[in-house]
């Protein structure tokens, strides 16, 4: 492919399109696009469209009046939006949180890409930092939600992955060591507004130790998440 | 070459394609054009209507052209370098930098992921006593990583005589993370504000203050410890 990139052309079917110096609400108004006029959709951030009018002026457009206005052959320009729907069905999550992994700190982030609605598939890291000793454990499992189009859906999780678990010095076995888990859990999630969510979840470890017996930890976590 | 020639015989193939149906067509309109005269013959035409099989349709040979929708260029994330200076409590001012990623997830809320590092200056201890090293070398190392929200507080607009302006904005910002120093990781919460200003759409450039605040008891009493970074920082939307 050469030359110019070809942008998305879309027309204009209320009275007029007002065009912002920049994307927020508070930009003023600088411009306007008559009724049956077309733009060309430059790009996109967060919920405002970067266009370009025939003549050549540039701004940008909140999409809720870009929801209003259609593509050359007459169908209504979509796109996928941050609302209610978006939460029921979404490919990415993201989010953070903090909690308590066996009576330590926990710092985590998770990324989640869902296969359909009810099934996602989750990466999760994270860092705790206990009194006795400090770690970092990642985890891939599976995240099933159940009634996902609920305000507030329950969902349960089970995966496996690795952790480090680094012992202070003072203690008696001072040593580093590398572990395989595997976990099961569950947990809530809430819709708030927008983009966002809050997730609350719990998870039980058990690490497969290369000692006798197996260690069993509780993990409790807190945060926000948004989807994309 | 060969391409052209390609080309060439498809956009004839689709052109004899499309005069093959269109003659159908005018063949068809033929027929229709006859019109019954008298009543016979109306009747006749009746019987023949039914005894007939229904008239085929015709069946479009050319596959219709899926229009490509062109896709819009989504810019809501933005990555970047910062340099500055940070006070390690007890420990001087000392440069400090790192990198950084956010995702604007509304026009007013983002998240920023940081990762940077400073070196431990000597503590007025160590300088008044002389020979004392309270750290080794690498444990004067201060690394640290925060995972945060951000709120764009005050956006706006800056103006650079008549004919320039960039669009701005004021945010605050808060997050957890943890910090490496004096070889322990300590949990850390960061908050602080920042200033954002977009020469274009695509480059921002920032001035950021954030307060990383942590328990520490390396001089015996454990204390909360403020380390306030002074940062300016470029990062780029993709």
């Amino acid at each position: 492919m050469s030359g110019a990139r070809e942008y998305l052309q879309v027309f204009v079917t209320e009275p007029y399109l007002g065009l912002h110096t920049g994307p927020g609400r508070g930009y003023p108004v600088f411009h306007v696009v008559g009724r049956e006029e077309s733009v060309e959709v430059l790009k996109r951030r967060t919920e405002w469209f970067k266009v370009r009018t025939e003549r050549g002026v540039e701004g940008w457009a909140p999409q809720h009046a870009m929801l209003k206005t259609v593509l050359a052959d007459g169908s209504p320009f979509t796109f996928d939006l941050g609302n209610r729907e978006g939460f029921t069905s979404h490919r990415f999550e993201m989010g953070v949180f903090a909690g308590d992994y066996g009576g330590a700190t926990l710092i985590s982030a998770y990324g989640s890409l869902s296969l359909n609605p009810q099934l996602a598939v989750e990466l999760s890291l994270g860092q705790f930092l206990g009194n006795a000793s400090n770690g970092v454990l990642a985890n891939l499992g599976f995240a099933h939600v159940f009634l996902p189009e609920r305000r507030l859906s329950p969902f349960a999780t089970l995966g496996t992955g690795v952790v480090n678990i680094d012992p202070k010095a003072t203690l008696v076995s001072p040593t580093d060591r590398t572990d395989q888990t595997a976990y099961v859990g569950g947990g809530l999630r809430f819709y708030l507004t927008r983009r966002f969510f809050l997730r609350g979840e719990y998870r039980r470890y058990v690490i497969f130790t290369s000692r006798d017996e197996n260690e069993e930890v509780d993990e409790w976590k807190m945060g926000f998440a948004f989807f994309f | 070459m060969e391409n052209g020639l390609r080309v060439l015989l498809l956009m004839l193939a689709a052109g004899a394609l499309a005069g093959c149906a269109s003659v159908r067509a005018w063949l068809d309109r033929d027929q229709t054009a006859q019109e019954p005269q008298t009543l016979d013959d109306l009747v006749i035409a009746e019987q023949e209507d039914t005894l007939a099989p229904p008239p085929r349709v015709i069946e479009p040979e050319v596959e219709r052209r899926r229009i490509k929708r062109p896709k819009i260029d989504t810019e809501n994330v933005e990555i970047g370098v910062h340099y500055g200076a940070l006070s390690i409590e007890d420990f001087g001012t000392n440069p400090s930098y790192g990198v950084s990623a956010a995702y604007h997830v509304t026009e007013d809320f983002f998240l920023r992921a940081e990762l940077g590092r400073s070196t431990a200056g000597r503590t007025s201890f160590e300088t008044l006593a002389g020979d004392v090293q309270l750290l080794t070398g690498d444990e004067r190392y201060f690394t640290y990583y925060s995972l945060s929200l951000g709120y764009n507080f005050l956006p706006g607009e800056v103006f650079l005589g008549r004919g320039l302006a960039m669009n701005s904005a004021f945010y605050l910002i808060g997050g957890i993370g943890s910090t490496e120093f004096a070889g322990d990781h300590r949990f850390t919460v960061s908050f602080g504000a920042g200033y954002r200003v977009l020469p274009t759409d695509w480059l921002a450039v920032h001035v950021t203050v954030q307060d990383r605040v942590f328990e520490s008891d390396l001089l015996g009493r454990s204390k909360l410890t403020n380390n306030i970074e002074a940062y300016v920082s470029a990062t780029v939307f993709f």
